[in-house]
């Protein structure tokens, strides 16, 4: 049903209600209920810019709240529904009417000050350092948080190489170092800025930079957003021809800064934003020593729909000899993490989630690698993996490419 | 709706799947066809056969009329609940209960989504063979309550041919089995019956489906037509020829255009007034055979090119931009009604022809997307409702649509059923008499009449069903209740 003013909800027009994009969301599988479906959200979020339902009616809040915001849907929709642009608005209108919900501020506060994330992730890094929450790993909710703190920790520790001789001609990338990737994943920054050494590029180091503002927006807290966003702009000025990230949360927004901020500051920043996978992929990438593993890939949702980034993950890891790669069905299916929606929505984003690990539980032979480009992801289906009781690992792409350099000893020798 | 109902409901499925609120209940206003609303009293979702039983002993105990729901995508508001009515929704009812390779049947629950299916038995090198243009969508339960059908109909029968058997929940809550797993039923074809009976009569728990091996040579050929009177006469050549390809579909200028603006293009060409697509099946020698005939036939009929896909993966690419047709059509305009008329094969030039002038004579915008392989027509008016000038055109226009049709001969729905949409049609094809038979059918299953209140037989004719002798004997006594259920 038409008829929106404003572009955002405007771009729901085309919905025509023929329900193909049901089967493409994680919600929906999980409950079966329209209410949490693209289609019924769609119908929700057309009534709440009417005004024919409040933004204060929990029953709308619940279901508008529970979506992923993964945009799962949006590839399904023959008729080319901006779902996503409804979403922003519809959430803009909540965060302003009611406010946004006081755990979420809570996160929202400790990721805009580098000094409280730096303070709590160092912490949970060293909390991780003790073993503890691996050994208290399990499906209960505070075992499903020690699960996800567990899952990312380092796996093999690369010695330490003596660095490769650049020409001055490399192109340089400036490391986006992020909030969660700089602290308890450090060891996958530092993979990154290896692999992507190895492959030509220079890696210069840029001070001042902080959280990339995801989560502010998803929560619909604009203005936090633009803040870190203006500082990381400052930041990284017009130093190196790429930004590259390994956060693909992160790159999806860093991308957008110039929508974001609407400065040409922002623009120029946006434009020179890489997922690493893209960098590497340009390249070949270089190849590196065997590593035959079985390993399924998970296709973050804001990599794959949010930048387009589909091949290049496949085209870095197909880049290892004998890695034995799978896609599972349901592989290009949203996790269930989302940003910080698995802390506010455990339950949900644990249905979700199941789906997942009954895929990779069944897959044979049974994989002993799942690999992802997002923290979130990586944590969520870390911790869902020790709660079912699996060994498998998971690991950033970059994490698999840095070990296959490792082995074929590529950090061994002066290059 | 009652309070001890909420409460009673809430205790056998648990209150999480009970929607009430008027925000949860707005999702569920409308079905794949959104120019019908309408708002159920409210949604109950069971997540096991045993909750369903309950649930429906409770509506049968409190007299509450009920209609049941799979993913929603029917064509004809068939799935839409007003007034006090309970909608069921079947979605979590969802697992393939067993599959038997050798025999070839599976057991499955309502809310089993068609395509899943088909990639379940995938490994056994076995395939559901219906396959409605929803079916990533669309649940077999569904299917069953509409009757589906789809374009690998043509070939190889409609849902009805391809369920054995069926467990089923009668409105007052008590189970029946319908049909038999192998060989032939004794008796009266109940399972005939119950396919296609509209949510009606109960509501199927379990259905036991055949399976079809998949076949090992498959050939799809595209062919793109400069008239689309040229394209229906190369079907009704086809059929002339003796063969039944697996399955023979038309698109028009208007709709090929809609799909490759889509993350569906298929590479139709856009210049053309009409594609084909033609599918043959069946052992290589033989398809080999039919490709023969079939290919010079397209072009004797003036096709500008045909192409033939071999590969499973163009044969997707295909098969894809043709089924998400119908969704692409809001990339056209806001609105959209979909007929579903089915007419004789050699009527079909003239028909088309028919619809073209209409379209021209309303000044509106209609794509025909259809089964033209069995003449199962569907024009897609694309509109604005804002503009109600335009919008009482689409009506008037639908209507001449659909007289047209059954002036040739055709009948009112090929596949999406009545529902509530084409009520007002019935009478078009039906006399009083048989709707009353087809009323008082309803009634062996349903004496209360409280199954999907309001749908296929318009109650507006409720006076004249009373009169016909079919109808006679317990007639008057359920007027009385229709009346309630019409005025709740």
């Amino acid at each position: 049903m038409p008829g929106s003013t404003d572009p955002r909800f405007a771009a729901l027009d085309p919905c025509v209600h023929c329900g193909f994009c049901l089967p493409a969301c994680p919600t929906y599988l999980a409950t079966g209920d329209e209410a949490d479906s693209p289609r019924g959200r769609i119908v929700l979020m057309r009534a709440l810019e009417r005004g024919e339902i409040g933004a204060a009616d929990p029953a709308l809040t619940q279901h508008i709240d529970a979506c992923l915001g993964c945009r799962g849907c949006e590839p399904a929709c023959p008729s080319g529904v901006g779902y996503g642009q409804g979403l922003e608005a519809a959430r803009e209108i909540l965060a302003e009417r009611r406010g946004i919900a006081p755990a979420a501020r809570a996160i929202l506060t400790v990721f805009s000050n580098r000094l409280f994330w730096r303070t709590l992730l160092t912490a949970a890094g060293w909390f991780r350092a003790t073993g503890l929450p691996a050994r208290w790993a399990s499906g209960t909710r505070l075992g499903f948080g020690m699960g996800m703190l567990a899952s990312t920790r380092r796996h093999r520790v690369p010695r330490s190489f003596p660095g490769f001789h650049m020409p001055h001609s490399a192109p340089t990338v400036a490391l986006f170092r992020g909030c969660v990737m700089d602290t308890v994943f450090r060891h996958v920054n530092e993979a990154t800025r290896r692999v992507l050494e190895a492959n030509g590029y220079r890696v210069v180091d840029i001070n001042g930079q902080g959280c990339c503002g995801a989560l502010h927006e998803h929560a619909g807290d604009r203005k936090g957003a633009e803040s870190l966003a203006r500082q990381n702009v400052k930041a990284f000025g017009g130093r190196a021809n790429y930004i590259v990230v390994n956060s693909a949360g992160c790159g999806a927004l860093l991308k957008q800064y110039g929508h974001l901020l609407g400065t040409r500051d922002g623009e120029h920043f946006g434009s020179r934003v890489r997922d690493v996978s893209e960098l590497l992929a340009a390249k070949g990438p270089r190849q590196g020593g065997p590593l035959p593993l079985d390993v399924v890939y998970d296709a973050p949702c804001h990599l794959q729909h949010a930048q387009k980034v589909q091949a290049e993950p496949l085209a870095v890891l197909n880049a290892i000899p004998g890695l034995r790669l799978r896609l599972l069905p349901g592989s290009d299916k949203c996790c269930g993490s989302a940003g910080i929606y698995s802390t506010l929505h455990p339950d949900m984003a644990r249905a979700v989630l199941d789906d997942k690990i009954r895929g990779i539980a069944a897959a044979s032979p049974a994989p002993r690698v799942v690999t992802t480009g997002n923290p979130g992801c990586h944590m969520h289906i870390g911790a869902g993996l020790r709660a079912a009781g699996l060994h498998a690992t998971v690991l950033h792409p970059v994490e698999l490419l840095d070990e296959s350099y490792r082995v074929g000893g590529l950090y061994s020798r002066q290059q | 709706m009652k309070e001890s109902l909420l409460t009673g409901l809430a205790a056998i499925v648990g209150p999480r799947w009970v929607r009430h609120r008027r925000a949860e209940l707005a999702t569920y206003t409308m079905d794949g066809l959104p120019t019908h609303e309408s708002w159920p009293g409210v949604v109950v979702i069971p997540g096991s056969r045993h909750e369903l039983i309950d649930v429906m002993k409770a509506l049968h105990a409190s007299k509450t009329p009920f209609v049941a729901r799979g993913a929603g995508t029917g064509l004809s508001g068939g799935a839409l609940a007003e007034g006090n009515a309970v909608l069921v929704a079947l979605t979590r009812l969802n697992h393939i209960l067993s599959v038997d390779p050798a025999s070839r049947r599976a057991v499955v629950e309502p809310g089993v989504v068609n395509a899943r299916l088909s990639e379940a038995v995938l490994p056994y090198g076995l395939q559901y063979v219906p396959d409605p243009s929803s079916q990533t969508a669309c649940t077999i339960g569904g299917n069953v309550a509409e009757n589906a059908g789809g374009p690998h109909c043509l070939k190889a029968g409609v849902t009805t041919n391809h369920v054995t058997d069926l467990e089923i929940i009668l409105p007052d809550g008590s189970l029946a089995r319908l049909g038999s797993t192998h060989g032939d039923a004794w008796g009266p074809d109940l399972v005939g019956l119950f396919v296609g009976s509209e949510g009606m009569f109960g509501i199927a728990c379990s259905i036991t489906v055949r399976l079809e091996p998949i076949p090992p040579a498959v050939r799809t050929m595209l062919a793109d037509f400069p008239g689309i009177r040229a394209a229906s006469e190369a079907v009704s050549a086809i059929i002339a020829s003796g063969i039944v390809p697996a399955a023979l579909e038309m698109m028009d200028q208007s709709c090929v255009q809609a799909v490759e603006a889509s993350i569906y293009a298929a590479g139709y060409p856009t210049d053309a007034a009409a594609v084909l697509l033609v599918e043959l099946d069946g052992q290589p020698e033989g398809v080999a055979a039919e490709h023969a005939v079939v290919e010079p036939l397209l072009r004797a009929h003036g096709a500008r090119h045909v192409l033939t896909a071999e590969s499973a993966a163009d044969r997707a690419r295909l098969w894809q931009g043709r089924k998400k047709a119908f969704g692409a059509m809001g990339r056209i305009a806001p609105d959209l009604v979909v007929q579903d008329a089915v007419v004789p094969r050699s009527a079909l030039p003239d028909v088309l022809d028919r619809i073209s002038e209409i379209r021209d004579r309303y000044a509106l915008h209609i794509s025909n997307v259809f089964h033209a392989g069995d003449g199962n027509l569907h024009p897609n008016i694309s509109f604005d409702r804002r503009n109600l000038e335009l919008a009482s055109r689409v009506r008037e226009a639908s209507r001449e649509i659909m007289t047209v049709c059954v002036a040739a001969g055709g009948s009112i729905t090929g596949e999406h059923g009545v529902g509530n949409d084409k009520l007002d049609y019935m009478p078009l094809i039906f006399d009083a008499e048989t709707l009353g038979a087809m009323q008082a059918t309803r009634r062996v299953f349903d004496p209360g009449e409280r199954a999907n209140p309001g749908k296929v037989v318009p109650i507006h004719a409720c006076r004249e069903w009373c009169a016909s002798p079919a109808a006679r004997g317990n007639g008057r006594q359920q007027h009385g209740s229709l009346a309630e259920v019409a005025h709740d």
